[in-house]
């Protein structure tokens, strides 16, 4: 019965992906809009973003700066593009490698810290961040004025947005992959082993250490690639980067969808950016906030994986209505 | 298997916004004559800035509001009024959603110009796409230079409507120059080649920056018998500055130039006087000439003076007197508060908006740009070099005409109010030392 | 000499900032002791004392101390519901969730806020604003005695409320053991609600002490404080009522050396550095324990 299910659902999962992938591919052209291409391509870029933040959660480590990744990515991908003019389609993987390698820094002092002291370690650090690249970095910076960032593709070029689009969601696709091996893999393994229960991870040969350090570098990298991918979008750069409300968002986005969860992050940003630039055009000002607050917290009470657990709760509802109540499903 | 499941809501979602996308598709067609004029207001109505851009909003909307009941802006190609429809952008006091807000301004609700823009980070995050599709932007708020003066874009179509740090630092250096350092050596019986000690206290960000730099540059420039004896900076936001006044105070200024927000000013002085003990000559950048900043100051504000272009409690007398406070009493009537002075400046861009295109006599954003080049329009509300608007050949920025106040304590209101001490033609008072004041020494 | 008096004052202005740190502090150490809950949006409580005390000034008039009751008050029933509805569901599941979940609460509070009051920045006047008093080589406002009296006041207050009181003497016991306390019948249940509404109420009382110091407050001002004083109980040890004293001094003495020597850009980066440095080579803080 459960392999039955099973198969069906590996076939789903295929056809599903298929699907998602399929849309995208065509979405430019079924709404030919500026507008709504602009905000999947930043939906797409913070899809990286909340999925790199979900990869950190995955071993058990909550950050609550990792705007400081995805500014760090921005600028060192910015400054290596400007000063050496190669493409930023090649930089934004070397500025993910600096946020990356600062990763493993405060990775460092952060690994034998518990979950929100750690949590109180990175917020910090985006600040700390922040104000050393307004104060000593300046000359290289500009300080709080910002600097311009190469343009992933000139302006010049025809369609040049389309080709930005496809690019950038070829590189989502790239990321998300990625991560997905990474998860399957015997790191993704000992991720969840670390998150589970450290002490027995710790006697099945698993040296914590080593595997939140690589948790950390990982995280920052892709965290690196999607601030890079936005400021290159954008094509200026300012400190407001490293704000307290970029760090708040992938949270938001991967809380809302399913922590731990592949397509948690996909789903929650996806669903948020569609109430968020729904409700403005309500002309909802403060109160999107609060309806997002209050969305965050109901999930998180009632929905505690998230919105993709919808269809196995329903699912479970469903079975114990037809089973009668006396009986329980305990494979679950 | 947890992971199918999350596939299949994927799926889900995405099949929704293939069908929202689907229905947003079918709606764009424009008509060859258009029914409106559309000019798009980027403007912070979330986040940090919102306070500002709710004033930069509710005055857009008032000029609109008075450009429509008189039938909207006259297009010579259509040989008709067209009414003005305003599109808020709101651009949430960050850069992504200034990216966006500017995006569906012009790609989706093609507006014909643009005006608003506060934050100087927020709006070069989007000016790319302002110059990729060459559309009209009267940048009303942001005080940076760097708006117009970036070369990696083109910026050919922005045009600056608001002072820049680099007008009022200059400004306030001269005035300090000529009038308060004479002023104190004739009290003090100084010779007259006495360098004046002045402490410099400002926010650590481009706005302050800027402020410090222009300070610095104009006593270089001018060679002027301005000594710098002490600079401190603070975060923004900060709402403790007794440590930088303490250091100020101890190095025996003169005067302090404070380059803050009206927030951060309004403590700053009762700080520097009550707390800290510093018995000086306190000068304020303009936009802190708001009703918060007289409100925080009390009585401690007695005497400082405050550099300005647009005050709620004061107007020069002469031409635009009436205009102005027919603008504030008509904005109190609609929104039930004064505007500030970025307000005044965004009201006035929404009629230079529509004056551009009166000119233009087309809605070719080409010919709205080459008739904001040509522009001169006389002012509005507030005091324009020459009494004309007009945007300079090199940086398309417009000049203001600033005056500087000092603020006197009524007893009455338990505030203190400004009259103009400078400059001749438009004082109705000479510049005072208080006789508590007392010169910094060396 | 002159450097000295420059030094003392910087070290009066850290003492007096360390008063709003401490009461945060503390307040957040009870709800942490009892429950065991980390609550990031405590500043917003903070943030509402604030308004609530302006609100009432500006309508009655009446003198901005005498609110502190008012505003204590109300937050301890804002406190009682946000526990009851938001972290008693979620109380024992993760620690991290406690943290999402205040992620939440700030977006709500900060932007409900925003529409009640606006979001203008706003400030009132203490009747005795215009009164100082030499100390020494210093010259002190008189609010900001009063200021550090009442701290001590309300400090001195909840210690007697913790030693001599039933309920205080439950909440203790609740701290130390919770399961122990459950079975000698006392209602944890009842205590946590209880320990979440005096931590609100602290937080209250430090949000009226920041009005009345004549410094401006609008919706957005909790956030940073309250992660400071996060960064103060880690420092002064995890329920340690006298460590978060400690701590919050510390904290204020810090900041105001930083903007002195390297800037005030610093100030806010500083708390950060030196936690880091604590945790670095103390995990659990200077003076904790494993915490949980």
């Amino acid at each position: 019965m459960a392999m039955d299910l099973n198969l069906k659902r590996d076939t789903l999962v295929r056809y599903g992906t298929l699907a998602v992938i399929g849309i995208a591919v065509v979405a430019p052209f079924l709404s030919g809009n500026l507008y709504i291409i602009n905000v999947i391509t930043l939906m797409l870029i913070f899809i990286i973003f909340a999925s790199a933040w979900n990869l950190l959660a995955y071993s058990g480590q909550g950050s609550l700066g990792h705007a400081a990744f995805f500014g760090i990515g921005a600028y060192a991908s910015t400054l290596i593009a400007a000063k050496s003019g190669i493409s930023p389609y090649v930089t934004i993987f070397l500025g993910a490698a600096v946020a990356a390698f600062i990763g493993i820094l405060i990775g460092l002092t952060c690994v034998r810290l518990k979950e929100w002291f750690l949590a109180m370690v990175t917020f910090g650090f985006a600040i700390i961040v922040q104000t050393i690249t307004v104060s000593l970095l300046t000359p290289i910076t500009g300080g709080w004025d910002g600097i311009a960032s190469p343009r992933l593709l000139s302006p010049d070029i025809y369609g040049y947005q389309l080709i930005e689009y496809y690019s950038i969601l070829a590189i989502t696709i790239a990321c998300i992959v990625f991560i997905y091996y990474v998860i399957r893999s015997r790191v993704g393994l000992a991720f969840s082993a670390i998150r589970e229960n450290e002490l027995e991870a710790r006697a099945a040969g698993i040296d914590p250490v080593k595997y939140r350090l690589l948790a950390f570098a990982l995280s920052a990298y892709l965290a690196g690639v999607a601030g890079a991918l936005e400021i290159h979008h954008i094509g200026y750069i300012t400190p407001e980067i490293f704000g307290v409300d970029l760090s708040f968002w992938p949270v938001t986005y991967v809380i809302l969808g399913g922590l731990g969860t592949l397509a948690g992050p996909i789903v929650g940003t996806v669903v948020l950016t569609i109430i968020w630039d729904g409700l403005k055009l309500f002309g909802l000002t403060f109160g999107r906030y609060i309806i997002v607050g209050v969305l965050l917290i109901l999930v998180i009470i009632f929905l505690p994986k998230g919105l993709v657990d919808i269809p196995t709760t329903i699912q479970k509802r469903w079975k114990q209505d037809t089973k009668g109540k006396n009986q329980y499903d305990l494979k679950d | 298997m947890k992971l199918t499941a999350n596939f299949t809501i994927l799926f889900l979602v995405i099949v929704l916004i293939a069908a929202l996308f689907a229905g947003c598709a079918q709606q764009a067609q424009t008509p060859a004559q258009p029914k409106e004029i559309k000019i798009g207001a980027i403007v912070s109505m979330t986040g940090p800035n919102s306070n500002i851009g709710k004033s930069m909003w509710q005055s857009a909307f008032l000029a609109a509001d008075e450009i429509n009941a008189n039938g909207g802006i006259f297009v010579k190609q259509y040989n008709t009024k067209i009414p003005i429809a305003l599109v808020q952008g709101d651009d949430e006091s960050n850069q992504k959603g200034g990216q966006n807000a500017a995006t569906k301004l012009i790609t989706e609700d093609k507006v014909d110009i643009l005006v608003g823009g506060y934050s100087s980070g927020v709006t070069s995050a989007y000016q790319q796409t302002v110059a990729e599709y060459k559309v009209p932007y009267i940048v009303t708020g942001a005080s940076s230079p760097i708006i117009t003066h970036r070369t990696d874009i083109d910026t050919s179509t922005v045009f600056h409507h608001c002072p820049t740090t680099d007008a009022y630092g200059k400004y306030t250096t001269n005035f300090i120059d000529q009038v308060i350092r004479p002023a104190v050596n004739k009290k003090f019986s100084f010779p007259a080649d006495r360098p004046f000690r002045l402490a410099l206290l400002y926010q650590d960000t481009a706005f302050g920056q800027g402020v410090q730099a222009a300070v610095n540059e104009t006593i270089t420039k001018n060679n002027l018998n301005i000594q710098l004896v002490s600079q401190q900076k603070f975060k923004m936001s900060e709402s403790d500055f007794r440590t930088p006044l303490t250091v100020i105070k101890a190095a025996n200024p003169d005067a302090l130039y404070v380059a803050a927000a009206p927030n951060e000013g309004a403590q700053i002085v009762p700080q520097a006087r009550r707390d800290v003990g510093l018995t000086t000559i306190f000068l304020a950048v303009e936009n802190n000439d708001a009703p918060e900043y007289y409100k925080g100051i009390g009585q401690y504000g007695e005497y400082s003076i405050i550099e300005s272009r647009f005050s709620p409690y004061t107007a020069p007398t002469g031409l635009v007197t009436d205009a102005q406070n027919a603008f504030k009493n008509n904005y109190f009537t609609k929104w039930g508060m004064y505007p500030d002075m970025m307000g005044a400046s965004t009201y006035e861009g929404t009629y230079i908006a529509a004056k551009a295109i009166e000119n233009a006599g087309t809605l070719n954003k080409a010919d709205i740009r080459q008739a904001l080049v040509d522009l001169r329009m006389p002012q509005l509300i507030e005091y324009m070099k020459d009494g004309t608007i007009s945007f300079s050949k090199d940086f398309r920025e417009s000049q203001f005409n600033h005056w500087m106040e000092q603020l006197y304590y009524n007893s009455t209101i338990g505030e203190t109010r400004p009259k103009i001490v400078w400059p001749d033609n438009l004082k109705g008072t000479d510049f005072a030392l208080p006789a508590w004041y007392k010169p910094g020494s060396a | 000499m002159a450097e000295l008096e420059v030094l003392l004052q910087v070290l009066f202005w850290g003492l007096y900032a360390g008063c709003i740190y401490i009461l945060l502090a503390t307040g957040l150490n009870i709800i942490f002791g009892v429950m065991k809950v980390v609550n990031f949006a405590h500043g917003e409580f903070l943030m509402v004392g604030a308004y609530i005390t302006a609100t009432v000034f500006f309508l009655s008039g009446i003198n901005p101390y005498a609110i502190i009751f008012l505003s204590m008050l109300a937050l301890i029933g804002i406190g009682a519901v946000v526990e009851r509805l938001c972290f008693r569901p979620i109380l024992g599941t993760s620690k991290l969730n406690e943290i999402f979940l205040s992620i939440g609460l700030i977006y709500i509070f900060t932007n409900s806020a925003a529409i009640i009051w606006g979001d203008e920045w706003q400030s009132i006047k203490s009747p005795y604003a215009g009164i100082t008093i030499p100390i020494g080589s210093l010259t002190v406002p008189f609010d900001y005695i009063i200021i550090m009296v009442v701290t001590a006041a309300i400090l001195c207050a909840l210690y007697l409320f913790l030693k001599k009181t039933k309920t205080g003497r439950e909440m203790r016991a609740t701290s130390q053991n919770r399961k122990g306390a459950m079975l000698v019948g006392i209602n944890v249940e009842r205590i946590d609600i209880i320990s979440f509404g005096i931590g609100c109420a602290l937080a209250a009382a430090a949000g009226t002490l920041w009005v009345v110091s004549g410094q401006v407050f609008n919706p957005y001002m909790g956030s940073i404080p309250a992660v400071k004083a996060f960064a103060i109980i880690i420092l002064g040890g995890l329920g340690s009522i006298p460590g978060a004293i400690v701590g919050g001094l510390l904290y204020g003495i810090a900041e105001n050396g930083a903007a002195y020597y390297v800037g005030g850009i610093w100030k806010d980066a500083v708390s950060f550095i030196i936690l880091i440095i604590v945790l670095v080579i103390r995990p659990t803080g200077l003076f904790g324990e494993s915490g949980d």
